[in-house]
Parts: structure tokens; sequence; C-alpha cells
């Protein structure tokens, strides 16, 4: 049996990076009196995989975990025992079990969402920029990666973008739902690179989160941990 | 609000994990539910202040009462110090990000003698004035402990009172006298008084010390009437009465010891002359093999670690080790726990421990054997022999270990160029017992590490009258050495003198000697424990700004009778038995472990200690 949790990556603790992510949640698993497997060997560690890696600095609000179980657990006994043992920043919303045949999660992932807030400079002029952005069928932006820079279009890569805008706070909140696959990804940074540059504005600081992870049914985003076996 | 605006530098600087908090197991109390909120500093950064077991156990003790909360502080690296400075942010802690300077008590512990300069740091960080008589009640009581606390006063000017010897105890009554204090509001000078009183504590402006021409003590004594004379450090007598946390914080990064780890006893009975751990923390007291079960149970319970430590100044001398070390791999098997063993005496019969331990993971072996010839180790009673490690490390081989560390010494006293040879003769010996070993039972890749550090002399041990070696001297040997060290297998590291004759400098420095500290701080100076932000430079700079050679300090001998600005702790061990073992030392006589026969050391006068010897 396999357990997937969907759990937060808050605030206090988004500069954790993978590697600290991993070892405190394999000891929060030890801790839990579930029954965890363990891989074979002189160092043997909990068989356990994250369906993305979220960036140190970067909070999530919806992240997912893959753990193998080696017995018999209930998703309510899984929840209150996982959350009895992990620090409140980390706190596990939702389980679900899944045989060990159920495909891996990470496999499924194809689209993230994030929130994306800016504060005072160009927030207003970015954030009316919107609508006419969304309007465009190509924009070209600069893809780095560490051996190339690249143009891309990215218009196909968003697949949503809202913002509301607070006149009061001078503060924008985007929400963007963009492609998260091998070769099509488009990163948050990069969104509201092209975003400003497009409404002729200079960036602001600004806060990203991500809020979802998602798979595709048919064309319809649905959770990643309430993704169907095909 | 200050919360946010730590948080907001956090995306600012390296490893923001070092300030984060909220971590597992760490404790959040309401500040309005006590009396007394004690911030508890340790002055490095928090991966090495986390991995402090001290510090656990205070951190456990202080929040178990109810009348009083402590909050952890490390010292931020240098990147988030001058962040917090140009943004006016003070030194927080880690509970809550409250400001340090409010909190009713600051403890500070003193593990080691380059983190002092960071204690001035902290101080600063926290806007608590350096100077003992600047403060006010709107000022912590700063208070500290620790193994360097056994020479205070390098630091006398800029810490309020010690706490000398086992903590447990003397800490819980320093809250009580200043939460006493508090309520009966009488004057911060008149708690000073009262904490005066207590066994084990140390006022510093309290007394007053005054010089020879030739610059020794020429006197010290109290400046007030029903001050003690002398200092007897606290002593825990049982340690299984002692409190032990049950529970450790878990941090979200990786620190130094990342791991459980558990106190089987304190002190040792070896008597090695260089080690002032041996000396300050006698007597040898263990905890009996119920409790360290039962403590091993609720922290892996608790924590999730993945391995647990036995620890120890000589873990090997655990009397049922062979015993426990199998208990607790039996019993935690199931959950993938490892058990290792640190600072091993070779001399100990551990083969079937070993063994044991191997099932689970194989680490490399450590001999600290200190000095190269059977003669130097007499000197400092090291009471090994080149046969002892010969038979532990062709068992070592032959059980599958390929990895050998070797620890040495130089600069001891009496040493010559010929015990600086037998250093090498002993890393050459130990791997060709690697190569007689046969190819088909021993493990590939030989690693022979070989580290030498230069010797520094300490407070209460019988080496406390010795001059160190000059920083010329030690240069000159670390050349030989480094010649004689090309030995295929061996890897030779060795220690730079600068930092070494600076340690010596403020192991054994008086009051001048808080002056110089303070004015290097001034030139810039912290974190001189770290290789990259030392600065001799700077030291040099402020010994010449202050006028104090530190020679004097480091590289002068002490006569017989010359009074030791320690000299008024009683610590246990009395300074005739340190004079009686500097004499054996130089005629390179041994003496016997004190659990074959009571040497005199002094701790006999002190009730309970010693107990069924």
């Amino acid at each position: 049996m396999r357990m997937l949790l969907q759990f937060q990556k808050g605030d206090l603790v988004r500069h954790l990076g993978l590697l600290d992510l991993q070892r405190t949640i394999q000891r929060a698993l030890r801790r839990s009196g579930l029954p965890i497997s363990y891989s074979k060997g002189f160092n043997p560690h909990i068989v356990m995989s994250f369906a993305s890696a979220l960036s140190s600095g970067i909070p999530g609000d919806a992240e997912l975990l893959d753990v193998s179980l080696s017995g018999e657990a209930t998703e309510r006994e899984c929840l209150e025992k996982m959350n009895r043992v992990l620090p409140p920043a980390l706190s596990v919303s939702r389980v679900r079990l899944v045989d060990d045949r159920f495909p891996k999660v990470t496999a499924a992932l194809r689209q993230a969402q994030y929130r994306i807030t800016l504060r005072g400079g160009d927030a207003r002029k970015i954030a009316d920029a919107v609508p006419a952005f969304l309007a465009e069928e190509e924009i070209m932006a600069l893809r780095k990666s560490k051996r190339q820079e690249v143009m891309v279009n990215i218009r196909p890569m968003l697949h949503e973008l809202t913002v509301d805008f607070d006149a009061e706070a001078d503060c924008a909140v985007l929400s963007a739902r963009v492609s998260f696959v091998e070769a099509a990804t488009l990163k948050p940074e990069l969104l509201m690179e092209a975003l400003s540059a497009y409404a002729q504005a200079e960036l602001p600081r600004c806060e990203i989160r991500r809020t979802q992870l998602f798979g595709l049914s048919g064309d319809q985003p649905v959770p990643l941990i309430d993704m169907q076996a095909p | 609000m200050l919360k946010d605006q730590i948080d907001a530098l956090l995306d600012r600087v390296q490893k923001p994990a070092r300030y984060m908090g909220g971590e597992m197991n760490s404790i959040i109390k309401d500040p309005d539910s006590v009396a007394i909120r004690y911030a508890f500093a340790f002055p490095d950064v928090y991966e090495v202040g986390m991995s402090h077991l001290g510090s656990r156990i205070l951190y456990d003790i202080i929040n178990k009462r109810e009348d009083a909360l402590c909050e952890r502080v490390f010292m931020p690296w240098v990147d988030m110090a001058d962040l917090m400075r140009a943004e006016h942010v003070p030194l927080f802690s880690m509970e809550t990000r409250s400001p340090v300077g409010g909190f009713d008590m600051l403890g500070i512990t003193l593990q080691y003698e380059m983190s002092y300069t960071n204690i001035l740091e902290i101080l600063d960080l926290s806007g608590i004035p350096l100077h003992s008589e600047d403060r006010t009640w709107e000022h912590p009581i700063v208070i500290a402990g620790g193994p360097c606390a056994f020479n205070p006063e390098p630091l006398y000017h800029f810490i309020d009172a010690f706490s000398i010897g086992d903590g447990e105890i003397s800490t819980l009554e320093t809250i009580d006298v200043v939460r006493r204090c508090k309520q009966e509001g009488v004057s911060r000078q008149e708690c000073l008084r009262r904490l005066a009183g207590l066994r084990g504590v140390y006022v510093p402006s309290l007394y007053e010390a005054a010089y020879h021409e030739d610059g020794t003590l020429a006197s010290f004594e109290p400046t007030e009437e029903g001050v003690p004379r002398t200092v007897v450090k606290n002593m825990v007598a049982d340690l299984d009465r002692a409190e032990y946390p049950q529970s450790i914080i878990v941090p979200f990064m990786e620190i130094v010891h990342d791991r459980i780890n558990i106190e089987v006893l304190r002190g040792c009975t070896r008597g090695c002359r260089f080690c002032q751990a041996g000396m300050i923390y006698r007597p040898v007291r263990e905890r009996s093999m119920e409790h360290l079960l039962d403590l091993a149970k609720h922290l892996v319970d608790e924590t999730g670690y993945e391995e647990i430590t036995l620890s120890s100044l000589s873990t090997g001398d655990y009397s049922c080790l062979p015993q426990l070390a199998h208990e607790l791999m039996e019993r935690f098997a199931e959950k993938r726990v490892a058990l290792s063993l640190p600072s091993l005496r070779l001399d100990s019969e551990l083969k079937a421990t070993l063994e044991e331990t191997q099932k689970v993971r194989k680490t490399s072996l450590t001999y600290a054997m200190e000095a190269g010839t059977q003669r130097l180790r007499d000197v400092i009673n090291k009471g090994i022999t080149e046969e002892d490690l010969m038979s532990s490390v062709t068992d070592a081989f032959a059980g599958g270990w390929s990895s050998i560390k070797l620890y040495f010494m130089f600069g001891l006293p009496t040493e010559t160029m010929e015990d600086l040879d037998g250093i090498a003769d002993l890393a050459g010996k130990v791997v060709r017992k690697y190569f007689e070993t046969p190819r088909n039972i021993r493990a590939r890749g030989l690693r022979v590490n070989c580290s030498a550090s230069c010797f520094v002399p300490k407070p209460f041990t019988p080496f406390q009258w010795e001059p160190q070696d000059t920083i010329e001297q030690f240069t000159e040997k670390q050349k030989h050495l480094c010649q004689i060290m090309r030995i295929k297998g061996v890897e030779f590291n060795w220690h730079e003198p600068h930092v070494s004759f600076l340690e010596a400098v403020f192991a054994r420095g008086d009051r001048r000697v808080a002056d110089v500290l303070e004015e290097a701080w001034r030139l810039g100076c912290r974190f001189d424990g770290w290789t990259d932000q030392f600065s001799f430079d700077k030291w040099m700079q402020a010994f010449a700004n202050c006028g104090v050679d530190p020679a004097f300090y480091a590289n002068r001998r002490r006569e017989k009778d010359e009074l030791l600005p320690w000299a008024f702790i009683d610590a246990g061990v009395t300074q005739a038995f340190l004079w009686r073992e500097r004499e054996r030392a130089v005629k390179a006589q041994i003496t016997p472990d004190c659990r074959k026969g009571c040497q005199g050391c002094g701790l006999k006068r002190f009730e309970g200690a010693c107990v069924g010897r």
C-alpha cells in the first residue's frame, strides 16, 4: 500500500531545501508509528518521493508526497498520526491510500498553480495589462537553463491567469495556472518577467507561492491527489 | 513588527534555516505565564550550537519549571549579523523571535576560548552594554558557564556572574535568586551579591586583582564582607537523579552532531595530564543501564532520529558498555536505529561490541594516541601502548574496517624530535598491519587519517604551569612532521599554531586580557574559530594597542608559588595534586587510573563523590 500525503510547506519553513525537507519528513514518518517500509542495505532509508521539489524560498499549499507502507492503516489514522509528529508549518491536509500498482504521482503531474503577490511600485500597471496579455497568441520570453538561453513562446504554457488589485493596499494578487511538464514548464518568475515587460513596467518584489499541483483528466485539471488511475 | 522584519531578512542570507525556528519539539511558552524569561545563548552558529548536549539539558531543565521559560539564541553568521546591524534588527530568540535584550536572564555557554569575541558580538547585537557595571534592571542578568568558566578572568568585565561546574542544579538556583530579587524590587547590585552567595557562582565585580611589577598576580580578594574567598564548583553526585531530556528538538537543517546523544557517564579517572575535561569533570559518575535504555526509548520515539551515540569523555569506560550496546542494538533494530560509539579507548575490551555495531554501519575507528613515543605518553599519562594500538587495528582490519583515524598533539612538555618521529613510525606500522591482513578478509580502500594539533596548556591540569611552544617552534616542528609523514596510505593534517597560541593566552589569561578581547572585537574579530574569519593580524594589533604581551600568558613558565588567576576556584582537584602530577610528569612516571586506587586528587572532600570506590 502507498500513502499519498498532501501537505503544506508553510511560510515559516519556505526556505527549506529539498534535502532538509526530506530529512524532516523522514524523521516525522519514523516518529509517526505508521508501518513505513525501508530500503535494503547498510543505510536503510524510507521509501518515499515528492511529486515535485519546491525551490527553497517558495512556500506551497498543496505539495504531494508518495510513501510506501509495509502494513495496513486507514486514511484518517495516517492524517492524525502525521499531524501529531509534523511541525505546524508542515501540516498534512489530506491523505489518500492507493495500492502499490497505482502509477507514481510524479508521472501524472501536468500543471501547477501559483499565487503571486506584487506590492507597490508598478503593481497596478502590471495588473491592468493582464487582459491584453491574455489576448495575445504569442508571447516570446527568454528561457534560461544551465546550458542555454532560448526564446520560447510561453503563451501556450499559460492556461489561466486572473488578477485582483487592492487599491488601498496597492497590491496585486495574481493567480496563474501553468504547464509543469518536462520541456514545457513555465516558471512563475519567467511569467512575471514577461508580463512586466509586456506592461512596460518595472517588476516590484514578488512573493510567489505554489497553491496546487494538477494532473489532467482529458483536458480538465484535477488536483494531483484526486487523480484516478488511467 | 520585529518578526516580519526578521522574516524579510531571511530572503537575503545564506542558510536561512539557521534562523527559522519552529522545529519539532521546540518549546514555546506564553511569556505572560512565567516570572523569568531565560535566553540561552551558544556563541556560535546554529548548527554548531544545536549539537551541544549541555545546552539541550539546560533548555529542558529550565522549561520544565512552571515559572520560567527558556528560548535559544545563536550567533548569526556574519552575513546575517551585518544585515541586522544595517537594518537595526536586534538579536532575537529562536522560539518567539523576541529581542534578547528584553529577557530577564541571558545564559551563555563557554565551550572554547575562540568563541569569546562572539560573546561580545552577541551582547552588542542585543543592545546589552558590554560591561557589567553599565547594565541596569532593563538588561538581562548575564550568566556564563561551561568548561571555560574554570578560568573566568578574561571575561570578568562582560559577564555578571559565572556558574562553575555542573549546571543542572546551579542554573535553577540562579533563576530562584533572580526571581526573588525582581519580586522584592532590590537593586541589581544586591541581586549580584545574592548570586555570589550561591555555591559555584562567581561574581567578578565583587573581587579585586592586584599585580606585581613583573606582571604576575599579587593578590586576588573579595571587595566586600561575606563574599566567599574561594568559589567551590558545583557537582551533581547522582546522574540518575539529574534531569535529562526525554525529548529533544529535531532541527530542519543538518547540524554537526545530527543524532540522539546519550550521556552515559560524566568525568574521567584516567588522569591524562594535558586534559582539562578529565580534571574538572571529576569524579566519574555513571548513569544506570535501565535509565539509559529508558532515555533511549523516549528519545527514539520523540525524535525519529536514525542514530544514537553514547557520549562521555571515555565511553569505553562505562562499566556495562557491551550489555548496553547489545540491548540498544536489539531493541532498535526494527526501527533501523544505528549505534555509534565515539571516543572509544582502545584499551577497553570492546571487540564484541564493535562487531555488533558493525552489523548496522561501518564507521572509521579513532585512536587518540596523543604522542608518538612511549616515553612521552608516560609524561602525559596517556595509558596506551603501541601494542594496544597494534592489537586493536589488527582486529579492526580483520573485522572489515579500513578507515583509521589517529590523533596526536605536538608541542607537549619535554617533547623532542624523536617523539615527533614516533608519530610517523606509528602511522607507518598501522599501514603495514593493514597489508599484513590477508587480502580476502580485509576491506578495500585503506585510509589512515593522521592529525596533529598544537598543545595548549590549560588551567586545572598538571601542565598549567608549562610554557606553550612559540609559533616559531610549532612551525619548525610542523615542517619536520610534514616531511616524515609522507607515507603511502596516510593522510596527514595539522592545525595552524596561530589559533592555538591565542587559545593559550585566553585559557590562562587574567583580567588584563579582557581589554585585548574587547579591542580585537572592535577591530572586527569574530568567529575566530572559523579559518575564513580568523585574522591573526587584527589580534596582534589588539595586543599592541593594549600594551599587553601575549607571550607572557602563552609562552612563560610559571613558578610553583605563583598565584594563578584561577586559583580562587576549587575545581575539586587540588593545586597540590596537580603539582604532584606535574612532578611525576617530568620524570615520565605514570599515575594509574584512580579506580584502581585513590590518588588523592581532592575530590574525596566532596560529599557524594567517588562513592563505591
